[in-house]
C-alpha cells in the first residue's frame, strides 16, 4: 500500500509538473499583452527584468534607432524584421531601451525558481495590471471553494437517498419518477437549467437575488444568494449520483450474500445497512472525488451567469479577446490542475481505502 | 411433498419416441440463428421509451436537415424591422395566448395625447403607432421621479446647500415688472424646513437701483409674504422698476434645508398672480453662485401600459427620411397599376400613392444632388413594409424573431444541424483516433501498451481550461480552437474501451488459431478482434456525441466556439456560424424581457440531449446482456 501510494503521488507530481510546463511555453510563446497604461507597462516591464524573463540592452546606433522607428510606426511595411516579437522599444530619443525576452529555456528556469523559493507567480497584466498572481487568486479561491462544497454537500446525501429510495422500490412509480428525472437532469447543459433557475426563481418570483451580491453586502442576501448557483451546479451532480448508486445498490441487492445474510434472519433494513450499502459504497466513493472536479470547471459557466466573482469568472475575464492575461490564465489553470490532480491521486488511493479487500499495487 | 401432485401419472400408451426410424443430426434448425446484432436489436426493441426516445431523436436530426433546407429563407440578410417579434401560433393565438401582441410597460406618456373623455394618454405615436394599441388594456400610472424634466410634474423642492457654512443665491428665470403703485409681494409656501441656528433663506428683490436687498426670511412652514416696496427706500423716484426673484441661503450645517411648494409673485391690482413657479418651474430656478442644489421631492411621471400589436406595426407604415428616386421609380413600375399617384390637396409638395402600393405617401422631395453628372434626388417617403417586403399576410413566427430579424424557429434548426455537425465530425475523429490508438495498446500490451497509456493518462488529466487557454492564445476564438478543445482529449473515452476489448479477446483460442495459420497483425485486428468487441465500441462512440454537443454549445455560449458571422464549409454545403449555444448566449443577453429567445433553443437542446442519451443507454444496454441494473 504504501508503495503504491509514493508511486501514485510520485505520477501525480509528474503530471502536474509536465502540464505546467507545457503550458508556460506555449503562453510565454505566444504574442503578449502588457499592460496599456504607460506608467504601468513600465513597471511591469521592470518587474519582468527582476524576475529574470528580460534582459535591457541600449541601441545606440542612429541608423538601427531609425529603422527600429521606422518598423515600430509602419509594422507590416517592413520586409526584414529587426524588432523581435515579445520585447518592449522604448524611444528614448537618440537611443533605444530595448527589454529583451530571454530564451524560452531560461525564461522556464527563472519560473520554476521564482516560484520554488519566492511563491512568485508572476503578475497580471491586464485584468488588475501588476498585481499578483497569487494576490488576485487568493481573493477569488474562497468564493468558489464556497461554492463548490455547499454544492458537494448539497448533492451527496439527496443523491444517495433517491439512489437507496429508488434501488429499494424498484420499478415502482417512484423508481420510474426518479428515473425519468435523472435522466432528464443528467442531459441538460447547465447554463440552461441555470439560466431558467434565475428566470424563474429571480425574475419571476422574485424569490432570490438575480446574481450574485457584491462582497460589502452584508445580512441574509449573502446566502440566499447561493441557493440558486449551488443548485444550478449540482443538478447534474445529483442526478449521476443517484443513478450510479441506484445501479450499484441494485446489483448488491441481488447478490447471493445478501440473499445468505436474509436467511441467517437479518432484517430487511440491517441487510441493507451492513452489507448491501457498505458493497456499494466502492465504486461510489471515488466517484464522488472525481466529480468535485466536474464541479469545479462546471462552476465556471455557473460563475459567468450569476455573476460571482470566483475563479471561473476571472478566467473568463483574462481570456477576453485579444485582451488576454496570460499570466493569470497560467495561475488559475495551474490552480485548476492542481486541484484536479489530487482528486484523482485521493480517487485512486480511496479505492484501497474503502474497500479492504482490493490491495493497491499488490502482486499477483 | 406428495410425489403425485408434481407428476401427474400419465398413461404409457400416449408416449412415444420422437423419432425412431430417422436419423435427424443433418436437419437443419428450423428456427433461424439469432447473431450478435439481431440479438441486440431484440433487446434494443424490447425497452419502449427507448424506442420512443430513438424515434424522437431521428426526428430531430432528419427536421434538422430538411427544415432549413426547404425553407427560402435567407438566414445571412437582416431586416431590422422584423425584429424581437413575440411568438405567434396559429390556433393557440384564438385564446390570447402566443398572438404576436407584446404587452408593454412603463412607457412615458406624451401629455398632449391625453383623451378629456377617458383621461388616458397614450405614448410617443413614432415609437409605438397608435392603431396597434390596443385601447381596452391601455392603463396610465402615475410614478415617482426626481429628474428635472417637464415630464416630472407636480411635487416640491428643496433648496440647499452641498457644504457646511457657505451661501448660495437662487433665481427664478426672467425679469419682472410688477407696478410698484399695486404693492406687488412675494408669496413663498413652504412645506417643510430644517434650519439649525443661522441658517436662513431670504427673499431679495431689486431696490430700484440694481442693487438687491432682502425683503424678508423664511422662518416657518407655510406662506409667507413679502412686500416688494420695503426694499425700495423711495418708491416715487422709481420710474420704471424691475426686479428679478432671487433667494439667497445661508447655512451652518449642510443638511439644513427649505423645501418649497410654489412661490408667487403677486399685487394688490389683480387677483391673478404675475407669476407662479411650483413643481418643475421651481427645480429650473438658476444657482448663480455658491454651493446651492435643487432637487425635486414628490414628482410624480405618468406611464403608461398597454398590449401592443407587435406584428402589426413591424408590418405597418413607417416613415423614411432619405428614399432614393430611383428606388421609388423600381417600386412604382414593378407594381404597375396599384400604384397610380393621387394629388394630395393638403402637401402640393408631395402626392398619396393608391392602396396596395408599397409606398403610401411621398411627403416631400429634396433638391437633385448632381454627383459626376449624374442626378441623385431623395424623396421622404411614408412605406409600408408589409408590401415592401412582399408579406401577403401576417406571417406566423412560431418562436418570435431574433435581434435580427430573423425567424426563431427555423433559425434553431440550422442551429441544431451545425452543432449537430460538429458534434458528429469531431466524435468522428474521436473514434477514428480513439480506434487505433486503442487497438495499437491493447494488441500489442507490454512496453508499447505501458508508454501509451501513460501518455493518454497525462493528456487525460489536462483541465480542459488548460487547452481552451492555449487554443485561444494561439489561434483566437473560432471553430478550430473549438475543434480543437473536442479533440485534445476526446478520444481517450474510445481508446480505452477499446483497449479493454482487445485484452478481451487477443488472448482467445480463435485468435491463435489463426495466428497460427500465419494471419498478420492487422488481420487480427481488423476481421478478428474488432468485429467482436465493435457494440462496446460502438456504444462508447455514441455516448461521446452528445458530450462533444454539451462541451461545443457551452464554449460558443461562453463565446470561445463559433458565432455569428462565422461560417465553414463543408463540401459544396456552407454552414452558418449559428449553433444553439451561440443562440443561447445571444437570448441571454434579453432574458428578462423576452425570454422566448431563451426558451425554444433550450427546449431543443435538452431534448436533443435527453433523447441521445435515453438512445445510447439503450444501444448499451443492447449490446451488454450483462449489464444489470442500471438503465
Amino acid at each position: 500500500m504504501l508503495r503504491y501510494t509514493m508511486i501514485r503521488t510520485v505520477w501525480v507530481f509528474i503530471i502536474l509538473i509536465t502540464i505546467l510546463s507545457i503550458n508556460f511555453i506555449l503562453l510565454k510563446n505566444a504574442p503578449e499583452y502588457p499592460p496599456t497604461i504607460e506608467e504601468q507597462r513600465e513597471i511591469y516591464y521592470a518587474r519582468q527584468v527582476s524576475d529574470g524573463y528580460m534582459t535591457i540592452e541600449l541601441e545606440r546606433d542612429p541608423e538601427m534607432v531609425e529603422t527600429i522607428r521606422q518598423e515600430l510606426r509602419n509594422p507590416a511595411e517592413s520586409d526584414e524584421y529587426t524588432i523581435i516579437r515579445n520585447a518592449w522599444y522604448r524611444d528614448e530619443g537618440d537611443q533605444f531601451r530595448i527589454y529583451k525576452p530571454v530564451p524560452l529555456i531560461n525564461q522556464y528556469f527563472n519560473w520554476v525558481r521564482n516560484i520554488v523559493t519566492e511563491w512568485n507567480w508572476g503578475v497580471s497584466t491586464r485584468v488588475q495590471a501588476n498585481v499578483p498572481v497569487y494576490d488576485i487568486l487568493l481573493s477569488r479561491i474562497p468564493v468558489t471553494f464556497q461554492l463548490n462544497i455547499v454544492a458537494l454537500f448539497f448533492y451527496i446525501p439527496i443523491g444517495f437517498a433517491l439512489g437507496i429510495l429508488a434501488a429499494l422500490r424498484k420499478n415502482s412509480f417512484l423508481d420510474n419518477f426518479i428515473s425519468v428525472a435523472v435522466m432528464i437532469l443528467i442531459s441538460l447543459p447547465s447554463f440552461v437549467t441555470m439560466t431558467f433557475l434565475v428566470l424563474v426563481f429571480g425574475y419571476g418570483l422574485g424569490w432570490l437575488p438575480v446574481q450574485f451580491p457584491p462582497a460589502d453586502v452584508t445580512g441574509t442576501i449573502r446566502y440566499t444568494a447561493f441557493i440558486l448557483p449551488v443548485l444550478g451546479l449540482s443538478f447534474g451532480a445529483l442526478a449521476s449520483l443517484t443513478r450510479t448508486s441506484r445501479a450499484e445498490l441494485s446489483e448488491v441487492l441481488t447478490s447471493e450474500f445478501l440473499l445468505l445474510a436474509r436467511t441467517k434472519g437479518l432484517t430487511q433494513t440491517q441487510a441493507v445497512l451492513r452489507h448491501a450499502m457498505r458493497n456499494s459504497m466502492v465504486p461510489l466513493v471515488p466517484g464522488i472525488i472525481a466529480s468535485f472536479v466536474g464541479l469545479l470547471s462546471g462552476s465556471v459557466i455557473i460563475e459567468v451567469i450569476y455573476s460571482i466573482p470566483g475563479t471561473g469568472r476571472i478566467f473568463i475575464r483574462a481570456m477576453t479577446q485579444n485582451n488576454y492575461d496570460f499570466n493569470l490564465i497560467l495561475g488559475i489553470t495551474a490552480f485548476y490542475t492542481i486541484i484536479s490532480l489530487f482528486a484523482i491521486l485521493l480517487v485512486d488511493l480511496s479505492y484501497g481505502l474503502v474497500d479492504p479487500r482490493i490491495r493497491m499495487g499488490a502482486r499477483k | 411433498m406428495d410425489y403425485k401432485d408434481t407428476n401427474p401419472e400419465v398413461d404409457k400408451s400416449k408416449l412415444q419416441f420422437v423419432q425412431r426410424d430417422e436419423k435427424i443430426f443433418d436437419k437443419k434448425f428450423e428456427t433461424k440463428p439469432v447473431g450478435y446484432f439481431k440479438d441486440a436489436m431484440i433487446r434494443f426493441v424490447k425497452n419502449k421509451t427507448n424506442v420512443v426516445a430513438t424515434v424522437i431523436l431521428f426526428t430531430l436530426i432528419t427536421l434538422s436537415i430538411l427544415i432549413p433546407t426547404f425553407t427560402s429563407k435567407n438566414y445571412t440578410t437582416l431586416e431590422p424591422r422584423m425584429a424581437f417579434l413575440p411568438p405567434r401560433v396559429p390556433v393557440i393565438e384564438n385564446f390570447g395566448m402566443l398572438d404576436g401582441t407584446v404587452y408593454v410597460e412603463n412607457q412615458q406618456i406624451v401629455t398632449s395625447t391625453i383623451d378629456p373623455d377617458t383621461g388616458l394618454g397614450i405614448p410617443d405615436p413614432t415609437r409605438y403607432p397608435t392603431d396597434y394599441i390596443n385601447m381596452d388594456t391601455l392603463v396610465n400610472y402615475d410614478i415617482a421621479c426626481s429628474e428635472v424634466s417637464e415630464n416630472c410634474s407636480g411635487g416640491e423642492v428643496n433648496f440647499a446647500n452641498r457644504e457646511a457654512d457657505s451661501a448660495s443665491t437662487f433665481k427664478a428665470p426672467g425679469n419682472f415688472f410688477p407696478a410698484l403703485a399695486d404693492l406687488p409681494f412675494v408669496t413663498v409656501d413652504v412645506s417643510e424646513l430644517q434650519l439649525s441656528g443661522g441658517s436662513t433663506l431670504s427673499v431679495l428683490v431689486n431696490d430700484g437701483s440694481g442693487n438687491y436687498v432682502s425683503i424678508g426670511d423664511v422662518t416657518d412652514v407655510g406662506e409667507q409674504s413679502f412686500n416688494i416696496i420695503d426694499a425700495v427706500a423711495n418708491p416715487d423716484d422709481v420710474f420704471f422698476y424691475s426686479t428679478e426673484l432671487r433667494f439667497l441661503f445661508e447655512n451652518s450645517d449642510p443638511s439644513d434645508y427649505v423645501r418649497l411648494n410654489a412661490i408667487e409673485l403677486s399685487s394688490n391690482a389683480s387677483t391673478d398672480p404675475l407669476y407662479v413657479a411650483s413643481g418643475y418651474d421651481l427645480a429650473t430656478f438658476e444657482t448663480l453662485d455658491g454651493t446651492g442644489r435643487l432637487s425635486r421631492f414628490g414628482a410624480t411621471i405618468t406611464m403608461s401600459s398597454f398590449e401592443f400589436d407587435a406584428y402589426g406595426a413591424a408590418l405597418g407604415d413607417y416613415r423614411i427620411d432619405t428614399f432614393s428616386k430611383a428606388e421609388y421609380e423600381e417600386i412604382v413600375q414593378s407594381h404597375g397599376d396599384s400604384c397610380s399617384v393621387i394629388n394630395n390637396p393638403d402637401n402640393p409638395e408631395g402626392w398619396y400613392l393608391s392602396e396596395g402600393c408599397p409606398v403610401r405617401e411621398v411627403v416631400s422631395t429634396s433638391e437633385p444632388v448632381v454627383v459626376d453628372g449624374v442626378e441623385y434626388t431623395s424623396y421622404e417617403v411614408i412605406m409600408n413594409y408589409g408590401l415592401y417586403a412582399g408579406y401577403d399576410e401576417v406571417p406566423y413566427y412560431l418562436a418570435g424573431t431574433t435581434n435580427t430579424g430573423r425567424d426563431l424557429f427555423n433559425l434553431a434548426w440550422v442551429a441544431l444541424r451545425t452543432s449537430l455537425l460538429i458534434g458528429v465530425s469531431a466524435a468522428l475523429v474521436n473514434i477514428t483516433i480513439g480506434i487505433i490508438y486503442g487497438a495499437i495498446s491493447g494488441y500489442y500490451g507490454g512496453k508499447i501498451d505501458i508508454l501509451m497509456e501513460r501518455f493518454s493518462e497525462i493528456i487525460a488529466r489536462i483541465p480542459f481550461l488548460v487547452v481552451l487557454a492555449i487554443a485561444v492564445a494561439y489561434i483566437g476564438p473560432g471553430i478550430t480552437t473549438l475543434f480543437i478543445v473536442l479533440i485534445v482529449s476526446g478520444w481517450i473515452g474510445v481508446a480505452s474501451v477499446t483497449r479493454t476489448q482487445f485484452y478481451r479477446y487477443k488472448g482467445r483460442e480463435y485468435v491463435l488459431a489463426s495466428r497460427t495459420l500465419g494471419a498478420k497483425d492487422s488481420r487480427l485486428i481488423f476481421r478478428h478482434i474488432l468485429p467482436n468487441g465493435v457494440g462496446t465500441i460502438i456504444t462508447a462512440s455514441i455516448l461521446s456525441i452528445p458530450l462533444v454537443i454539451f462541451t461545443e454549445s457551452t464554449l460558443s455560449y461562453l463565446g470561445f466556439g463559433i458565432g455569428h458571422g462565422q461560417s465553414f464549409n463543408l463540401g459544396p454545403i456552407e454552414f452558418s456560424g449559428v449553433s444553439i449555444g451561440v443562440l443561447l448566449a445571444d437570448g441571454r443577453a434579453e432574458i428578462i424581457s423576452r425570454p422566448y429567445l431563451t426558451i425554444w433553443p433550450a427546449v431543443i437542446i435538452s431534448i436533443l440531449m435527453i433523447t441521445f442519451n435515453l438512445f445510447g443507454n439503450a444501444l448499451r444496454d443492447a449490446f451488454n446482456p450483462s449489464l444489470r441494473g442500471s438503465e
